[in-house]
């Protein structure tokens, strides 16, 4: 059904290959203004969370201070702190390597689950395609939220258990993305050629269809790591999030609601957080979009 | 191509009629926003279960069935910390205190029958059959009518705690109840006027809320509002917001993160008062966890003495609770020991004394300098519950003094289950609505069912749990509240003294109303609708 | 076409029994029981366990799955609420109906919104409107549904106190509920429209049309637009069958009894039966939802169209 959107928006993509082309790549990504900002922006954010540990101790971000309960910022504590006296900055710091490790691998592990799936579904087509896609039907009328639920029920809230939950969440969108891909690929003059020369199926997936839609996958993956990580907030905020004191930004999140009117700032720079990367992944993901279609070369 | 656009456009005004249809088909979700002059608002935090007292399960149902539709044959007085006779006249108890001979008050019920003994032994019987309310019926025997105004009830083994089923047992009306069984329906998913109190529903809606109306004829005179209407609010700043508003007449537990907003708003309209309810900690001292390092008394002492309840107190109740010694409030339970007067053993914050536990259980102090694990605190219901802060806050004292703990924080039902099944290390629970230091055997005997989280019972005898219990049957058996303090006093010191237990604090309920109603009493848990009325 | 809708629409009953089966699959995962719930903590367990056998919780969850078919198919009872004691509907009905509601508003004010500003952007790109809607749309797309939601609360209900704060009493109360689901998905139209119609106006026969002397009107009205819409359709009703599954969050922050706080709500309790009538009503919407948008999709696009008359479907 809307795998019909995807396959109309890319029925142009010309099939590029990887050499060579990843200069021409860049060289179109360059042009782009907003896509720039974004990409400086994740720089600046991942050198942040990368090297971060070295200006900020972690036992700033869990050491609690009665006497600061709820201050505003300050110029010891630039971002203030929280509901039990802990550095918020820190926080901000130790909760993005969790929210954005989190959403990284949910993300590669939806994407590899889906494709998979997608991929046999489309090439082998016929019953396969139909068992898959019709499971997925049901897979996918099914709330999200109870999935995530009975995993953290049944497991606890945890770093693998919540990448596990939202693998679950995430992985249908790969599966018909891929599928569709696949679909159109596998009409294309050179995979019939290599079928009819004999190679098994299994080789032309992943030698010629995966490499082809990879394009549209990073696409989607990049967008998709944004998408998780404003969900994991929605996780939180029904008490399904990392569980204590480890930080993670849905957590500061739901953790600030109840101070929200009395100590907003609490609320504000996890949001903050959040909205800056969301978009600088969205710029990078559009940017990278427009430089792989090549229909802008002109 | 022309039929097909006319499909297409069909369709759509297909789909944008559904929403017409669906919007404006009816408001029933809610009601009109004006303040009739005549009706009261509340709020209710999850919408009410069921319009039967058996039924309800939480605290925010059985507020409603337990005091303003049903009655029993006592009531609770919570400020005065005690138990009054309500449809009970007057009460003879046999010398032997297994006979319970009862004259009931001239009540009707709210469908205009008069109540009579028989719809008592009907009650009790109902709820004898009732496993949820086996804690409190099963040391009941029998319950006979001895007359039409007299009830007879014999109990197997002299209970001192009885009120509390006197309390808890409420009197409905056998006829209504059976009219609307045998009519095929389940009594309690609808309006009906089969409780003696104050108040009957007029509207029951499962999802929003519930309307109820004064019964005129209440025996003890009718209620001065008519009207009261309760409404479901889920979030807590929407219900603070619209208490400011005056969407609310009436609030209570309200968040105390606001209190300081309600304060402003309600001037003083409002009162905080202390909760009668306790959040403690648990060790098991049979944990397996770090080669058994909890059955080390000393490592117990040293979590003890590194816990700063003043630090809990602040982050769970934004500071308006107060750290707590005893199991239960002497406020409002008058047999429980009370710190202010000694005999038992306390733990207060002591840096030094945690310290000089751990070199005594033989740790170096490099193991010391470097965190001994010592486990999991496991609590629940969520991170942000007073609860899941205090495990945090604990969790923060540990470290800054040594010792290296988790946090687990489940739902409540698996947490409470793994607590019960002696499957944690530490555990931060809570209890509350206890009026009866009796309520304490739940906690120590061992022969007591759920909420028994610390098991003084076990193979090698770490504990003199026959001592415990014999204590436990002695404070039961007495009557003389005295006496019982200094039964119970011992008791709470034996169990001071096992570091297993270690009182955390007691919470606080913040009330405020608004300016159109004026409230005679102040209750932390259960109010009375008729102590209201109109400013 | 017509054997196409109805081969769909039978696809139902799988679908019906195939969410029945995980539902009771993932009840069967997690911990807790309704006699647990419903009997408090001061209980035995087993007197816990006489209760959850009084209502065949503790067969084996194959068998009370087939049972659950059984009654279903042949006796049209989907059972009793646990908690509540209500036949299911009573308790589902109303509150789908206000997800349907809010579901319907949220697209509809999402729609608005979005689509003709994410046109607008496309065809004046790089203008000052463009640059700052996109702007506005990529914050408010990364902005929290409720952090959102509570900043909706103070300010309309706190500050200005114009809306009410919690429920629906009057038309007012769908204000901001509708706001906080439709904010997102505006913002998410918006960037969608805004490079479907980038996409489309990069194509060969608008160029062809531009080079014919067409006016630039015609080109975006009658060239542009109609390409570019198709995906956007699907998008719509995507969204659309997501909103029916009930908006949790918005449903908490604003008090309003929806679907999906209830089935939150009951999983803790393990209601069952709530649980599976409450998601079997919801995928089925969903599933109906999707074959509308497809129906719609194949009746504006011949390509589509004419796959469908040929075989596959």
């Amino acid at each position: 059904m809307f795998t019909k959107a995807k396959q109309n928006m890319n029925d142009d993509v010309i099939v590029y290959q990887r050499k060579g082309k990843v200069k021409e790549i860049w060289r179109r990504y360059k042009k782009n203004k907003g896509a720039m900002i974004g990409l400086i922006m994740l720089v600046i954010i991942a050198a942040l969370l990368i090297f971060g540990p070295l200006l900020v101790p972690y036992d700033l971000a869990i050491t609690q201070n009665s006497s600061l309960m709820l201050k505003g910022p300050s110029s010891e504590h630039i971002f203030g702190n929280d509901g039990f006296g802990r550095d918020i900055f820190a926080r901000i710091i130790y909760g993005g390597r969790t929210s954005v490790a989190i959403a990284l691998i949910a993300t590669v592990a939806s994407c590899i689950v889906g494709s998979i799936l997608g991929a046999v579904a489309g090439y082998f087509g016929k019953a396969v395609d139909n068992v898959i896609m019709r499971a997925l039907d049901i897979f996918m009328s099914v709330p999200d939220i109870l999935f995530t639920m009975a995993v953290v029920y049944a497991l606890g809230a945890s770093f693998t258990n919540l990448i596990v939950a939202l693998t679950l969440a995430y992985f249908t969108n790969y599966v018909r993305l891929v599928r569709s891909e696949v679909l159109t690929l596998s009409e294309q003059d050179y995979i019939e050629a290599s079928s009819a020369g004999g190679a098994t199926s299994f080789r032309i997936i992943l030698s010629h269809i995966i490499p082809n839609a990879v394009g549209v996958i990073i696409i989607n993956t990049t967008l998709n790591v944004a998408k998780i990580i404003i969900y994991e907030s929605t996780l939180s905020f029904l008490g399904l999030g990392m569980p204590a004191p480890q930080p993670e930004w849905g957590q500061m999140l739901s953790e600030a609601r109840e101070f929200m009117r009395n100590a907003p700032h609490m609320m504000l720079f996890p949001t903050l957080a959040i909205v800056i990367i969301a978009c600088a992944i969205n710029l990078v993901g559009d940017g990278l979009r427009d430089s792989l279609d090549p229909r802008l070369k002109s | 191509m022309k039929r097909r656009k006319l499909f297409a456009v069909l369709l759509s005004a297909v789909m944008v009629m559904s929403v017409l249809v669906g919007c404006g088909g009816d408001g029933s979700s809610g009601s009109s926003g004006e303040t009739a002059d005549d009706t009261i608002y509340l709020r209710l935090m999850s919408p009410l279960e069921s319009t039967d007292w058996q039924q309800t399960s939480t605290l925010e149902g059985n507020k409603i069935t337990y005091v303003q539709l049903f009655e029993g044959l006592y009531g609770i007085d919570e400020s005065e910390g005690g138990y009054y006779n309500l449809l009970a006249k007057d009460v003879d108890i046999s010398d032997d205190g297994l006979t319970y001979t009862i004259e009931l008050v001239d009540a009707t019920f709210q469908n205009g029958d008069t109540v009579t003994a028989d719809d008592v032994v009907f009650s009790y019987e109902m709820a004898m059959n009732n496993a949820k309310f086996g804690y409190v019926t099963s040391m009941i025997d029998t319950v006979t009518a001895q007359d039409d105004k007299t009830v007879v009830i014999t109990l197997k083994y002299p209970y001192s705690a009885i009120d509390h089923t006197f309390f808890t047992v409420k009197i409905t009306s056998q006829r209504e109840y059976e009219e609307i069984v045998d009519g095929g329906g389940t009594f309690g998913t609808a309006p009906h006027k089969a409780g003696t109190g104050p108040y009957y529903v007029e509207e029951y809606d499962v999802a929003s809320g519930v309307k109820l109306t004064a019964y005129e004829d209440y025996w003890q005179g009718a209620p001065d509002i008519k009207h009261v209407e309760y409404r479901v609010i889920a979030e807590d700043a929407a219900a603070v917001i619209a208490y400011e508003n005056g969407e609310l007449d009436y609030i209570t537990d309200a968040p105390l993160t606001e209190w300081e907003n309600i304060e402003s708003a309600a001037g003083d309209r409002c009162e905080l008062v202390p909760a009668n309810d306790i959040q403690f900690l648990a060790i098991n001292y049979k944990s397996e966890s770090n080669n058994g390092i909890l059955s080390n008394p000393k490592v117990r002492e040293a979590i003890f003495y590194a816990i700063n309840k003043d630090d809990i107190v602040l982050s769970s109740t934004t500071g308006y609770g107060s750290p707590a010694y005893e199991y239960m409030l002497p406020e409002y339970v008058p047999t429980s020991p009370n710190a202010d007067d000694g005999g038992f053993k306390t733990y207060d914050y002591d840096e030094d004394a945690a310290h000089q536990c751990l070199l005594d259980a033989g740790f170096t102090e490099e193991e010391i300098e470097a965190g001994i694990p010592v486990g999991t605190i496991l609590t629940y219901p969520s991170d942000n519950s007073p609860k899941g802060k205090a495990a945090v806050v604990i969790q923060e004292n540990l470290r800054k003094n040594g010792m290296i703990a988790e946090v687990e924080i489940k739902e409540a039902s698996p947490g409470t289950i793994d607590m019960y099944n002696q499957n944690y290390d530490m555990a931060v629970y809570s209890d509350s609505g206890n009026y009866d230091y009796n309520n304490i055997r739940q906690q120590l005997d061992s022969e007591s069912t759920g909420m028994y989280i610390v098991s003084y019972k076990d193979d090698n005898n770490t504990f003199d749990w026959q001592y415990m219990e014999d204590l436990i049957d002695k404070g039961v058996a007495v009557t003389d509240t005295e006496e019982r303090v200094g039964i119970y006093t011992e008791l709470w010191d034996y169990v001071m003294n096992t570091q297993t237990i270690l009182p955390l604090y007691h919470s606080a309920v913040g009330i405020a109303w608004s300016d159109r109603i004026d409230v005679s009493a102040i209750n932390p848990t259960y109010y009375h609708l008729t102590d209201m009325s109109w400013a | 076409m017509y054997k196409y809708i109805i081969k769909r629409l039978l696809f139902l009953i799988p679908t019906v029994i195939g969410v029945t089966f995980i539902i009771y699959f993932i009840m069967n995962i997690t911990p807790g029981d309704p006699g647990r719930a419903i009997l408090g903590s001061g209980v035995s367990q087993a007197d816990v366990d006489a209760y959850n056998h009084a209502i065949g919780y503790d067969l084996p969850f194959l068998q009370k799955f087939i049972n659950y078919l059984e009654n279903m198919f042949l006796h049209g009872d989907f059972g009793i609420s646990y908690v509540t004691k209500q036949p299911v509907f009573n308790e589902i009905w109303p509150r789908y109906i206000t997800t349907i509601e809010l579901a319907f508003l949220g697209m509809i004010v999402s729609t608005v919104i979005g689509i003709p500003l994410g046109i607008y952007a496309a065809v004046k790109q790089y203008s000052a409107t463009d640059t700052v809607a996109s702007l506005i749309s990529f914050l408010l797309a990364a902005v929290p549904t409720f952090v959102l939601g509570l900043v909706l609360l103070f300010c309309f209900s706190l500050k200005l106190n114009l809306l009410p704060s919690y429920g629906i009493p009057d038309w007012t109360g769908y204000i901001m509920p509708t706001l906080a689901i439709a904010i997102p998905i505006a913002a998410q139209n918006f960037r969608f429209t805004k490079s479907s119609m980038l996409d489309s106006i990069r194509q060969d026969y608008v160029r062809t049309a531009r080079a014919k002397g067409a006016t630039e009107r015609t080109v975006v009205w009658k060239h542009v637009l109609k390409n570019a819409l198709l995906p956007v359709i699907t998008q719509i009703g995507l969204n659309l069958g997501l909103l029916l599954c009930g908006a949790v969050v918005a449903e908490q922050i604003f008090s309003v009894q929806g679907i999906g706080s209830l089935i939150v709500d009951r999983i803790t309790q393990k209601d069952e039966p709530v649980i599976i009538a409450g998601t079997i009503l919801i995928s089925i919407c969903f599933t109906i939802v999707m074959l509308l948008v497809d129906i719609i999709y194949a009746f504006i696009d011949p390509r589509i169209r004419a796959k469908y008359t040929k075989k596959r479907g």
